[in-house]
């Protein structure tokens, strides 16, 4: 008895840890502008869909060879600021700000180099480490796209609007990754292996199952979360993220620039929204559906609390394992006791656990006390 | 009681400036200067523009005509992360604190603009960003020991009385180390104590650091006591520019607190 249900908890863990990553997606952007970001679904379909399309065998269905060249003057130009960076971090200690015109030469340059590159190369599957940070830097700009052109003209707006702009941001992420990279069903391939693994083989009869692409899954979602949480808790950035999040005239007042905030918690959040994508991408292949986990998201966040980093770690541990065991030791007692014909109870438990966290504890296990000064 | 000090240098110079929200002229043709190292106070009637003639020194609002002219340099625009790190600081009427977070926390992000360790280390907390972070927590606790906040130094400020919040958003503002403190009604709202505190605050920060504070308050008896020149605004418009004894026999200014008809 033991042995399955270690099974059954260790594979819904590690379901879990997914459903993390999606949650840390949307605590980010929660923690900094107060917005639950209805498109970080969406950005986890784009993130995937590029990557997918970036990296696929071109077996008949066409991508052309301008997107190839698009991406890669991108990737060029974020590789010419990162090499800038470094220069003025490592080299030139102490050195001015940059220069506008200084950082446009940069960035045309790295722009033509890349993109050059690209045409010479052809179109054609890009080994995995180029794609990745090629697909990094598009969700990079995506995020500068984001800010420039909807966030920044609602600086100051309630909520609830800026609610509504990123419910149109999702629709229009939706389509536009299809557009750009089609709407098949994509795969992609990390090179994991794929026969799973037996562990505690002489504990247990027959072993504990577990699949080599969960554990590897678990172990990026760990690293991220240990680096944001120290990141967000620890650091001046991650204060002057708080500080946005408190009170937008403060904030400025002591001298944080808003954009650049904003900025800095889209582009991170859409590297979360690539590290999910691909992991849902290389388990379940990369399809629309994809942008539905979203909603898996919500219970998550609401168990661990819309502002914590942990919380949302801890929520998504919870619901994966939760799910999992209702499903495969709740069912059976239902169809016995009941007569019910059973099943399907993976798909409400996480929903009705929130449900019921609302109830008792609304900021959920480690959100911040709500305090009201009346 | 009064102390006479004189003051040479101009920091900052407000020339013509004029401020309307559609229809409504909330500033109409204001000049005035303010002295380096003076206190100087701004009061007026309830809607005066007084608020509104701090926002466009900090840059919150961008004034439709006229220039402001800071150390030296002539701007008709600014935005306040810019005016903060020209060493303007601010604390605002209603408490614009960070309500999540601790009183040491909210007075380490006036550090900010200070910590200019990049990115890089940030994100790896160790090397240079963890040294820098020790050296301006030093810098912090000093404020805090001058403010004699001490106690509270952990509680989350949205747990603080009124007065002790106003308190430390002034130790926010003066984290930076401003040239320029601009202080909206920092006494509003506060018992005899707590204003005797504040105004004692407000003195020695002029006093110890020298730093230039100009500031809005409703309490006639500590403008008088405290600043060095005053301007008076009444619907947007300049009537009174002076020593507190000069305001005091202006007969524009006593008919604008009494309500005389316009």
């Amino acid at each position: 008895m033991l042995g399955p249900f270690l099974e059954t908890l260790i594979g819904g863990l590690l379901t879990g840890v997914l459903y993390s990553l999606v949650a840390l997606g949307f605590v980010l952007i929660f923690k900094a502008s107060g917005v639950f970001n209805f498109a970080q679904g969406a950005m986890v379909l784009f993130a995937a869909l590029t990557l997918a399309r970036l990296t696929g065998e071109i077996d008949g269905r066409e991508v052309h060879l301008a997107n190839f060249v698009v991406a890669a003057a991108i990737l060029g130009t974020a590789l010419a600021f990162i090499a800038w960076y470094a220069w003025r971090e490592f080299v030139a200690r102490g050195g001015g700000p940059a220069e506008g015109q200084r950082m446009a030469i940069l960035a045309a340059v790295g722009a033509l180099i890349g993109g050059a590159v690209a045409w010479f190369y052809g179109k054609g599957a890009w080994p995995l480490w180029v794609a990745l940070p090629a697909t990094a830097a598009i969700m990079g700009v995506l995020a500068y796209a984001i800010e420039r052109l909807v966030l920044r003209h609602l600086v100051n707006q309630e909520g609830i609007i800026l609610f509504m702009a990123t419910l149109g941001i999702a629709y229009f992420l939706d389509g536009f990754g299809q557009t750009l990279w089609g709407s098949d069903i994509y795969k992609i391939n990390l090179g994991l292996p794929k026969d799973p693994i037996f562990l505690f083989e002489n504990v247990f009869p027959g072993g504990l199952l577990v699949e080599p692409g969960d554990l590897v899954a678990a172990l990026i979602a760990g690293l991220l979360v240990v680096v944001l949480a120290i990141f967000f808790q620890k650091t001046r950035i991650g204060r002057a993220l708080r500080a946005v999040a408190d009170d937008h005239a403060a904030a400025q007042s002591v001298g944080i620039p808003l954009n650049t905030i904003w900025l800095i918690v889209w582009t991170v959040s859409g590297f979360v929204a690539l590290a999910a994508g691909v992991i849902w991408g290389a388990k379940l292949g990369v399809q629309f559906s994809i942008s539905l986990i979203a909603l898996k998201a919500l219970p998550v966040l609401i168990l661990g609390g819309f502002t914590s980093v942990p919380g949302a770690i801890v929520g998504g541990l919870i619901i994966g394992a939760g799910e999992k065991l209702s499903e495969v030791f709740l069912a059976p007692i239902l169809v016995k006791q009941f007569d019910l014909a059973g099943g399907g109870i993976e798909n409400w438990f996480a929903y009705m656990l929130a449900l019921i966290f609302l109830l008792f504890r609304p900021q959920g296990l480690f959100g911040e006390r709500i305090i009201e000064r009346v | 009681m009064k102390r006479s000090r004189v003051f040479n240098e101009v920091l900052l110079a407000v020339e013509n400036i004029s401020l309307s929200f559609g229809g409504v002229k909330a500033l109409s043709d204001i000049s005035f200067d303010i002295a380096k190292g003076e206190i100087r106070a701004i009061i007026g009637p309830n809607g005066a523009g007084k608020s509104s003639m701090l926002n466009c020194i900090n840059g919150f609002y961008h004034p439709q005509q006229g220039a402001i002219t800071y150390k030296g340099v002539r701007r008709s625009q600014m935005r306040p992360h810019e005016a903060a790190e020209q060493g303007i600081a601010r604390t605002f009427q209603n408490i614009a604190l960070f309500r999540g977070m601790s009183t040491l926390d909210n007075i380490m992000t006036g550090r900010n603009l200070r910590m200019k360790t990049g990115l890089f280390w940030q994100a790896l907390h160790i090397g240079p960003a963890a040294r820098e972070e020790i050296e301006h927590r030093q810098a912090v606790e000093k404020i805090i020991d001058f403010l004699e906040i001490q106690h509270i130094r952990k509680v989350p400020v949205g747990q603080l009385p009124y007065g002790l919040q106003k308190r430390v958003e002034l130790g926010r503002a003066l984290a930076a180390q401003p040239e320029l403190l601009l202080l909206d009604e920092p006494m509003a709202g506060m018992n005899i104590e707590e204003k005797q505190d504040m105004c004692r605050f407000v003195l020695d920060v002029n006093d110890e650091f020298g730093t230039t504070i100009c500031l809005i308050e409703h309490d006639m008896g500590v403008v008088m006591d405290i600043s060095d020149r005053v301007v008076v605004l009444d619907y947007g418009k300049k009537i009174g520019d002076g020593v507190p004894d000069e305001i005091k026999g202006n007969q524009a200014v006593i008919d604008a607190y009494l309500g005389v008809s316009h």
